[in-house]
């Protein structure tokens, strides 16, 4: 298919226009969703240190809880006299407690004598409390929450490393994820005489502290040696206690800044977690325990599905695409009105030009315009006018030098040439139609003597003076011509009769001989006439301007002018 | 005209060729075993050799490996290190296979004292070989030289009231009874008769009273002996925890006690799940090369079976260990033992 220009041009607007709105759209699209993806990471760290401040806000209510308990007078008074009635009292404190408190799976007062033997105990057995009595009570000494609690201070706490807890006798806590929060009951001298343990759900605390975060959050915690203890896959957790150790900072590189303390938090986007399905954004902080542990710090994570994050972006993106979509077909239309504004001056000029060329008149050019169109318009036009008057210029020009070639240029009468081709014509008229042509060879007398006594301008004007005559003389359709210095000859095309030649002939020699006045002078030439007949005298031009020649001279050699016929022939 | 290509064979020969060892990358060998047996650095070389992947489960306790072999029939691991006492059950149950000795050319390596493998009780049976020899120790007693003026010569220091709460002793049923009936001068300490169980147990409450804390693994022992300020140290590990203790600053002694020490003699054992057992043989082989036979001395302060005997080691009393009477009721007791339960609460039945 040929392209115009105003196709072309429309072609290259909306391709042009189609790139820029594509180009920004994607790159609105892109920065949006990487925005997107940084304020996910924003949120998330913010969630995350929520989240964080949550634990230390839990724990701290734990520890006030212990605070109050090991302060309570009945635990003094159970651990230094074995108060039954106290311990019944203090157990109820306990039930109470731990109603209120889901994540609690067991509290206790142990005391610091018989081997760590415990006074009060309640467990947690599925929904129920259990308070554990007299021979199920346990020696517990040799645990470190019992041994390294009692090297406290009052108010002081102990808090264990989270673990798998194995200790027989917790039951709805065996073998779940675990941490103990300790501290030690002391007496009026502040000799610890005993602890306070209540032992925490893990993942029950952190499910309740995580309750309010969105559904598709994943809570992940680890501890500073980066063994995983909280993870989404419960098979991914507790590594250590299983025999072979799974590390955050292997399921997410970025966290191994935080893991090594080299950070405080980090924040990324994780293309392809191994272990995990989905690719998440995240946000990791290192969390200080400002209890003194075996842990000094704690890493607490959430991540959030990146296709999540990402959906935010899709319908940002439908939206970007139909803006996008609707400035292509803007550019279109645009394009198009501006291709068409553009090429309708162009197509007037090119009718234009056609219709200069074909000598059509062409339809009124934009001239009035002030751009550059009108500019051409007026370039155009002024042109066309150029080459219009130079045509004009140049067809007079021919005209006349087309005179020239058959006109005599002194006295204007048909030359040579053309007086031959115009006998030419009325002889073949003859021929076809059976009619015939006369000549008439007119010789001036004694012309040359005019032109040596009175010069050749005088002459001149004579000759001219002479045609005139015989041109007003000469009948319509009938030719004079001027074929020499001082000859001329007359063609009469139709049948004429003898006579009439006769009287053309007289006619002619009469005119010839009237007075010529030249500045006041009168001037008298006469003339010698040979005639010549078609077809009598002659078949060919040449032959009849011959004979009719060879008449004249007879005449002219006869010395005082008139006329003779070639030959005699009676009409 | 169709552009010439190569054939199948050609084509895997091609890819095979560029990646070394591909055809068998999906093979993965899986490891049980003790903190020490399975450097990360051994691992990774036997990867390159065999490319195969290597995946190392560790294990603490004699009853920690017990439950993990027989949680699935032996069908989760291919290999695992077990001393000749607790082999017994194994085989017992059928839960290990024979090796072939000729699958393990390092054997030539080892000392002639372990290369007579008929000569080692419990390794073979009914002319089975069941079990490669690899490391060993005794299980001695680490003291602190700044609170003990002179080494302890008997387990009963362990008991000693004078180091009430800085004794640190292992959390395993089976050894700590061992350790009761040698403290109770029994016959044998493997073999407890019923009048023996109640005194044993009266023996490990009393021991529990004594200790400040019970540990598995050998980093912890350290960490405990450490944090607690301890006087004396059970070794289940022997000179392993022994060069801990020292590389992590602490001024120790070690110490054999007169009742006889006991002694574990760790064998790689192939187990009836294993998936390639020729690839378990190249495990065993591989371990049994210089360097992590060198390692085993160097790193891990402990015996190996293809080095030269060190000083005096022959002269020592040892009471290798032996199958005991039965090891579900020996750990059973001690669970509770450990859980803080009373004599009358430990042996109700």
């Amino acid at each position: 298919m040929k392209l115009g220009i105003a196709r072309k041009l429309a072609l290259l607007l909306t391709l042009v226009g189609a790139l820029a709105s594509g180009l920004t759209g994607l790159y609105a699209y892109q920065s949006s969703r990487q925005l997107l993806i940084e304020s996910a990471q924003d949120k998330l760290l913010t969630s995350t240190q929520v989240l964080a401040r949550r634990i230390a806000l839990s724990r701290q209510e734990i520890t006030r809880n212990l605070g109050v308990l090991a302060r309570h007078p009945a635990s003094k008074s159970v651990l230094q006299s074995g108060d039954a009635a106290q311990a019944g009292q203090l157990s109820t404190l306990f039930c109470l407690l731990m109603a209120e408190n889901p994540s609690y799976f067991q509290i206790r007062l142990i005391s610091a004598s018989d081997h760590g033997l415990e006074r009060v105990r309640v467990d947690r057995q599925g929904d129920a409390l259990l308070e554990v009595k007299d021979d199920e009570l346990q020696e517990k000494g040799h645990y470190p929450y019992v041994a390294e609690t009692l090297k406290l201070q009052a108010g002081e706490f102990y808090l264990s490393e989270i673990a798998v807890n194995h200790e027989r006798g917790t039951y709805a806590g065996l073998d779940e994820p675990a941490l103990q929060l300790a501290t030690p009951v002391t007496d009026a001298g502040g000799t610890a005489i005993g602890v306070i343990v209540v032992n925490i759900d893990l993942n029950g605390m952190f499910s309740l502290l995580a309750a309010d975060l969105p559904a598709s959050f994943r809570l992940f915690l680890a501890n500073d040696k980066g063994d995983i203890l909280i993870h989404p896959d419960a098979r991914r957790t507790f590594g250590f206690d299983k025999g072979r150790r799974v590390l955050i900072e292997e399921e997410f590189p970025p966290t191994r800044d935080v893991v090594e303390g080299r950070v405080a938090h980090v924040v990324f986007d994780a293309g392809e977690p191994s272990g995990s399905d989905v690719p998440v954004v995240a946000a990791f902080i290192s969390q200080l325990v400002e209890i003194p542990s075996h842990e000094q710090r704690l890493i607490l994570g959430l991540a959030q599905p990146r296709a999540e994050v990402v959906a935010q972006a899709h319908q940002l993106g439908i939206a970007i695409l139909q803006i996008v979509l609707g400035l292509c077909l803007g550019c279109l239309l645009l394009a198009a009105l501006l291709a068409r504004a553009f090429t309708r001056p162009i197509n007037i000029l090119e009718s234009a030009a056609q219709g200069f060329a074909s000598r059509h008149p062409s339809a009124a050019l934009p001239v009035e315009r002030q751009d550059e169109i009108g500019a051409l318009a007026r370039s155009f036009q002024k042109m066309q006018d150029q080459i219009t008057k130079q045509l004009e210029d140049l067809q007079n020009n021919q005209q006349e030098l087309e005179h020239m070639a058959q006109h005599d240029m002194l006295t204007g009468l048909p030359n040579r040439r053309l007086f031959v081709s115009r006998l030419d014509k009325a002889m073949a008229h003859a021929r076809r139609y059976g009619g015939e042509a006369s000549v008439l060879f007119i010789d001036l007398d004694d012309f040359k003597n005019v032109n040596d006594r009175c010069g050749h301008d005088t002459g001149d004007i004579v000759l001219k003076a002479i045609a005139q005559r015989l041109l007003t003389m000469m009948r319509e359709g009938d030719t004079i011509a001027r074929i020499g210095g001082d000859e001329f000859v007359a063609l009469l095309g139709a049948s004429t009769s003898h006579d009439q030649l006769v009287a053309v002939a007289e006619k002619l020699l009469a005119g010839i001989r009237e007075p010529i006045d030249i500045n006041g002078v009168e001037l008298k030439v006469g003339a010698s006439i040979g005639i010549s007949r078609y077809p009598q005298d002659g078949q060919t031009v040449s032959e009849l301007l011959a004979t009719a020649d060879n008449a004249m001279y007879t005449v002219k050699a006869r010395g005082h002018g008139g006329f003779r016929f070639s030959s005699k022939v009676a009409d | 005209m169709p552009i010439p290509h190569p054939n199948r064979r050609q084509f895997c020969g091609a890819l095979a060729a560029a990646v070394p060892g591909w055809a068998r990358a999906a093979e993965t060998l899986r490891v049980l075993a003790w903190p020490g047996y399975a450097d990360a650095d051994f691992v990774r070389s036997f990867e390159q050799k065999h490319g195969s992947r290597v995946e190392v489960t560790l294990i603490d306790s004699d009853l920690d490996l017990w439950t993990k072999i027989t949680a699935n029939s032996a069908q989760d691991f291919d290999v695992f290190a077990v001393n000749t006492a607790e082999l017994q059950r194994y085989i017992r149950k059928g839960l290990v296979v024979g090796i072939a000795a000729d699958s393990i050319p390092n054997l030539a390596r080892q000392r002639p004292r372990f290369r007579d493998l008929a000569a080692i009780p419990g390794i073979v049976r009914n002319g089975t070989v069941y079990a490669i020899p690899y490391t060993y120790s005794e299980m001695g007693l680490i003291y602190d030289r700044q609170r003990m003026a002179s080494a302890p010569d008997s387990i009963e220091a362990l008991w000693d009231e004078r180091y009430h709460g800085e004794v640190i002793a292992y959390n395993g049923g089976t050894h700590n009874f061992s350790l009761a009936a040698l403290s109770l001068g029994l016959k044998s300490p493997f073999r407890l008769d019923d009048k023996d169980w109640p005194r044993a147990v009266d023996r490990l409450i009393a021991l529990r009273r004594n200790v400040t804390g019970f540990y598995t693994r050998p980093d912890e022992s350290v960490g405990l002996f450490k944090r607690r300020k301890a006087a004396l140290m059970f070794a289940n590990y022997g000179k392993q925890q022994l060069q801990m203790c020292k590389a992590a600053g602490l001024d120790v002694g070690y110490a054999l006690p007169r009742e006889g020490a006991l002694a574990w003699l760790d064998c790689w054992v192939v187990t009836r799940g294993a998936r390639n057992p020729k690839l378990a043989a190249a495990w065993i082989n591989h371990l049994l090369e210089d360097a992590p036979s060198q390692a085993l001395v160097t790193r891990q302060g402990l015996g190996s079976t293809t080095s030269a005997e060190s000083a005096g080691e022959a002269g020592e009393k040892l009471r290798w260990l032996q199958p005991v009477e039965s090891e579900e009721h020996r750990n059973q007791l001690w669970g509770r033992i450990l859980s803080g339960d009373r004599a009358s609460k430990v042996l109700a039945s």
